[in-house]
C-alpha cells in the first residue's frame, strides 16, 4: 500500500546521493537565487535543478506540481503586469487593460524563483525515500521523538484507509446511504467522522503506552536496523555547496 | 422460498486473488455457525451476504432479492450484520440514540424506531444505561450496544461476527440467551465464531469453510463427528466431543450434560452386566 | 530471591472512587507460567499494568503497597528501567504497533533499536522471533495490511524479540483461531521452559489448565486464590467469581469423579479417571 509520499522509486545517481546533501542543496539553491537577484543567476539555478531532475528521471513528476502552482503564478503575472507601482513602459494592451514591461519583468523573476524552489524541493522529495531521510536526520542528532512523529505522518494514509474502510462498512450495514447526490454524501460524513476521531483519540493514548513499553524512553544509544548508506561524495558535495554560497555572498558584497 | 440462497458464488480481490471459489448454500430457519481458520473466507462471505461486496460471479438471493441489484441500505431491512469491533460504528453520545440510528436509516418512523430500540435494549439487558455515553461503558457492554443496534432494525436474518471475543463466562451466557430469544422470534441467526464449545451448545447447523470453499456442512452433531475433515480444515471438535470419542462412545456428545448422561447410562449397563455374570 | 513480589498492592484510577486493586499480595518464582483469571473488569488488566509499571507511572492515580521485580521496586523506578526487564503485550493488537514503520521486520526492530542492540544481533533476533510466531513470510509487508490475527502475532513477536525476563500478556490469543491459539501457547511455553517468567490473562480455561504452573483468581480487585490449576478449578464456588472451570472438570464434578479431593482439569487427566470407572 502506498504510504503518503511523493517518492518515486528509481535507481539513479541523484537517488543515491545522501539526503543531508540534498537538504544542503535546497538551502544553497534558494539562498543563492535570493542573494544574487539577477535573471541570469536564477535561470542558471533553474537549469541545474532541471538537469538534476532529468538525471533522476523524475522530471515528469514535477510537472503536476508546477501545474498546481500555475494558478498562483498566473495571478502574480496579471497583478504585477497591471498594477506594479514601478510600471511605466506599456508592453501590450488587452482590451481596456494595459500590461507594463516593468511589472511583467518583476513577475517573471518571481515566477522563476517559485519554480526554482519547487524544483529544488522536488529534487529532495522525489528522489529520497522518506524513511531514509528521517533516519538520516535521527542519526545526525534529531530527537527520535520528532522522527517518530514524522514517520507516523507517512503512515496516516494506510492507517486511515484501514480504519475508514471498517467504519464505512459498519455504517453502511446500518442502512446509511453512501452513494447518491452530494447532500446524501455530506450527510453520510458525520457517522463516519465520529468513530474515526474517537478511535484516534483512544488509540493515541494506547499507542503512547505501547511505545513506552518498547523502550522508547530508553537512554541507551540507539542502533539502526537499516543499513547506513555511506555516500562517499556526501561530504564533498556539502563542502562545495557551502563554498558556492559563500562566494555568492562575497560577490554580492563586492557589487 | 429460502431466506438465503447462494448459487455458485465466487469472489476475487482487485489484485486477482480468488477468495471464494464456488459456494452454493441455502439457509432457512436453522441457526447456523460458520467456522474455519482465519483466512478461509468467512468474513468475505458474510460481507457478500450483506451486500457490502458484490459477487465476481454467481449470485446471492436474500428473501428473493438479488444482492447485485439491491443497495446495502435496502438489504438492511432484511439482513443485519453485527461487526466485531463496536468502536468502528459508535458515534452518538447516548446509547439510545446510537441504537435508533439504524432503524431510522431504513425508514422506520421515529415512534417505531424508539420502541424497537427500547425492546432491543431490554433484550441485551442495558435498559438502565439508555442515556449513558456508549464510551462510558466497558468493552463487553459496548459490544452489546452494537448488537442491540442491529436487533432494533428488526431484520429477519442476523449475522454476528465473533460475538464471544473478549466476553467472560457471564457475557457468553448472555449472548447465548439473546440468540435463543431471537431464534424463538423466528429469526435466522448466522455466526462466525472460533469457540467450538459455544457452537456445540448453541447452534443446530454448522458450515465449515476451508480455503474459499465449503468443506463440510450439516447439523452440528454430524459435522463435529467428522474429525477427518475438521482436521483438514485446521479445526477441532469441541472439548466434550473429543473426550467422548476417546472414551469410546459411539455418540457424538455436544454438551457436558450429554456426556455425563451417557457415562451414567454406560455405568448402569456395566453394573448390570457384572451382576448377570 | 523471588522474581516478582507483590505486597499489599492497592490502586485507584484517577477520577474514580473504587479501588481497582484492593490489597493484593503474592509471589512468583522465576520461570513460572502463571495465569490470571476472573470476570471482566475484575482487575486483571490493571494488575498486569502494575507489574510492568504503567500503573502508576503512566496512569497516575492513587497507589499503595509495593511491586518488586528482582528486588527492584516498580513504584520507585523509571519506567524505562522496568520495561527493560518486563515485556507487556496489550489486548488490542491494532494500537500496539508503532504506526510509524513501513514493514513488519522494521516494526519488530523498533524496540531493539531503542535499546541499542547491535545490528547483527538485531537481525538474528527479529528473524528468529518472526519464525517462532509464524509470520516470517510477511516480513516485508506493511503492518496495516495484516489481518487481526497476524497483527496479534506481530505484537507478541515485537515484545518477545526484546528478550524480557518477565513477559505479561493480556489475552494474547483473542483474535486467533484455535490452531493459532495453540501455536501461541506452545511458543510461550517454550519461552517459559527456557527461563522466562510468564504472566498471562486468559479466558480459555482448558488452555490455562494445560499450560499453567499456577492460577491466580481475582475478583473486584481482590486476590481470591492463587494455587495450582487443579486446586483452583476444583473450587465449588468458582461461578460466584464469574469463572467456570474447564469442560473436563465440569464433567468430572457432575459425575463426582475426583482424585484425593481434587478434580481433573486437563483432557488426559479426565480421560484416565473416567476410563477407569468401568474397567
Amino acid at each position: 500500500m502506498q504510504s503518503m509520499s511523493l517518492y518515486v522509486e528509481k535507481d539513479t545517481f541523484v537517488h543515491r546521493i545522501d539526503p543531508i546533501s540534498k537538504i544542503f542543496y535546497i538551502i544553497a539553491s534558494i539562498a543563492i537565487s535570493f542573494i544574487l537577484q539577477t535573471f541570469t543567476i536564477t535561470i542558471i539555478c533553474l537549469v541545474i535543478n532541471l538537469i538534476l531532475l532529468l538525471t533522476g528521471r523524475v522530471f515528469k513528476n514535477v510537472l503536476p506540481l508546477i501545474g498546481y502552482s500555475s494558478l498562483v503564478l498566473v495571478t502574480i503575472v496579471i497583478i504585477q503586469g497591471l498594477f506594479n507601482p514601478g510600471n511605466k513602459t506599456a508592453l501590450f494592451e488587452l482590451g481596456p487593460l494595459t500590461f507594463y514591461t516593468e511589472g511583467l519583468k518583476f513577475a517573471a523573476l518571481i515566477c522563476l524563483r517559485v519554480i526554482n524552489i519547487l524544483c529544488a524541493f522536488s529534487v529532495l522529495i522525489l528522489t529520497t525515500r522518506p524513511s531514509n531521510l528521517i533516519e538520516e536526520l535521527i542519526r545526525k542528532g534529531v530527537s527520535p521523538k520528532i522522527g517518530y512523529v514524522l514517520s507516523s505522518v507517512l503512515q496516516i494514509i494506510p492507517q486511515m484507509v484501514s480504519t475508514m474502510g471498517k467504519i464505512t462498512d459498519a455504517q453502511r450495514a446500518r442502512g446509511m446511504e453512501t452513494e447518491g447526490n452530494l447532500f446524501k454524501r455530506i450527510k453520510a460524513f458525520i457517522p463516519l467522522i465520529g468513530p474515526v476521531v474517537m478511535s484516534s483519540l483512544i488509540q493515541t493514548r494506547e499507542r503512547a503506552m505501547a511505545l513506552e513499553v518498547r523502550g522508547f524512553s530508553s537512554p541507551s544509544k540507539r542502533t539502526f536496523f537499516n543499513q547506513r548508506h555511506t555516500h562517499r561524495y556526501g561530504i564533498y558535495i556539502q563542502a562545495l555547496l557551502i563554498l558556492v554560497t559563500i562566494a555568492a555572498v562575497v560577490w554580492r558584497i563586492i557589487e | 422460498m429460502s431466506k438465503i440462497e447462494v448459487r455458485d458464488l465466487k469472489y476475487s480481490y482487485e489484485n486477482g486473488i480468488e477468495v471464494l471459489k464456488g459456494i452454493s448454500l441455502t439457509f432457512d430457519q436453522i441457526s447456523t455457525a460458520i467456522i474455519g481458520q482465519n483466512g478461509a473466507g468467512k468474513t468475505t462471505f458474510v460481507k457478500l451476504l450483506k451486500g457490502l461486496l458484490k459477487p465476481s460471479s454467481g449470485c446471492i438471493l436474500i428473501n428473493g432479492k438479488d444482492t447485485q441489484d439491491t443497495t446495502v441500505a435496502e438489504l438492511s431491512k432484511d439482513i443485519g450484520l453485527v461487526f466485531q469491533n463496536p468502536n468502528d460504528q459508535i458515534f452518538k453520545s447516548k446509547v439510545i440514540d446510537e441504537i435508533m440510528f439504524g432503524p431510522l436509516n431504513i425508514g422506520q418512523s421515529p415512534e417505531k424506531a424508539k420502541s424497537n430500540a427500547e425492546q432491543a435494549l431490554e433484550m441485551v439487558g442495558l435498559e438502565d444505561r439508555r442515556y449513558d455515553n456508549p464510551y462510558d461503558l466497558n468493552l463487553s457492554d459496548r459490544k452489546l450496544v452494537g448488537l442491540a443496534s442491529v436487533i432494533a432494525m428488526d431484520p429477519e436474518i442476523l449475522i454476528l461476527d465473533e460475538p464471544t471475543i473478549a466476553q467472560d463466562y457471564a457475557g457468553k451466557e448472555k449472548i447465548k440467551g439473546i440468540i435463543k430469544k431471537l431464534q424463538d422470534q423466528g429469526k435466522l441467526i448466522l455466526t462466525i465464531i472460533h469457540d467450538m464449545d459455544f457452537v456445540a451448545e448453541t447452534f443446530e447447523r454448522v458450515v465449515v469453510f476451508n480455503q474459499g470453499k465449503v468443506l463440510l456442512e450439516g447439523n452440528t452433531r454430524e459435522v463435529f463427528n467428522n474429525s477427518r475433515l475438521l482436521k483438514e480444515a485446521g479445526l477441532e471438535s469441541p472439548h466434550v466431543t473429543q473426550l467422548g470419542k476417546k472414551l469410546g462412545y459411539n455418540q457424538t456428545f455436544l454438551t457436558v450434560e450429554e456426556l455425563v448422561q451417557g457415562h451414567r447410562v454406560r455405568q448402569g449397563h456395566g453394573t448390570r452386566f457384572l451382576f448377570h455374570q | 530471591m523471588k522474581k516478582i513480589v507483590v505486597e499489599n498492592l492497592k490502586y485507584r484510577y484517577p477520577g474514580t472512587s473504587e479501588l481497582a486493586l484492593d490489597d493484593i499480595s503474592f509471589e512468583i518464582e522465576e520461570g513460572e507460567f502463571i495465569s490470571i483469571i476472573g470476570r471482566n473488569n475484575a482487575g486483571k488488566s490493571t494488575l498486569c499494568q502494575a507489574l510492568v509499571g504503567l500503573v502508576p507511572h503512566f496512569f497516575k492515580g492513587a497507589y499503595g503497597g509495593q511491586v518488586k521485580i528482582d528486588g527492584i521496586e516498580v513504584g520507585n523506578s523509571e519506567l524505562h528501567e522496568i520495561v527493560a526487564k518486563v515485556g507487556y503485550v496489550f489486548q488490542d493488537p491494532y494500537t500496539q504497533i508503532t504506526g510509524s514503520k513501513l514493514s513488519v521486520e522494521e516494526e519488530v526492530a523498533f524496540g531493539l533499536e531503542n535499546r541499542g542492540v547491535p545490528r547483527e544481533e538485531m537481525i538474528d533476533r527479529i528473524y528468529h522471533t518472526l519464525k517462532l510466531l509464524g509470520i516470517f513470510e510477511h516480513k516485508d509487508k506493511n503492518p496495516y495490511e495484516l489481518s487481526g490475527g497476524q497483527m496479534q502475532r506481530l505484537a507478541i513477536a515485537s515484545i518477545i524479540a526484546l528478550n524480557p525476563e518477565v513477559i505479561v500478556l493480556d489475552e494474547p490469543t483473542s483474535q486467533l483461531d484455535p490452531q493459532g491459539s495453540e501455536e501461541v501457547f506452545q511458543a510461550i511455553q517454550n519461552l517459559s521452559q527456557q527461563g522466562m517468567t510468564v504472566v498471562l490473562v486468559e479466558h480459555k480455561m482448558e488452555k490455562i489448565a494445560q499450560y499453567s504452573d499456577r492460577v491466580l483468581l481475582i475478583d473486584k480487585g481482590k486476590l481470591i486464590d492463587f494455587d495450582t490449576p487443579a486446586k483452583i478449578f476444583s473450587r465449588e464456588d468458582l461461578l460466584n467469581y464469574g469463572v467456570h472451570p474447564p469442560v473436563y472438570t465440569q464433567i468430572c464434578q457432575q459425575l463426582g469423579k475426583h482424585k484425593d479431593g481434587v478434580y481433573p482439569v486437563t483432557f488426559d487427566e479426565a480421560y484416565e479417571l473416567l476410563v477407569k470407572s468401568y474397567v
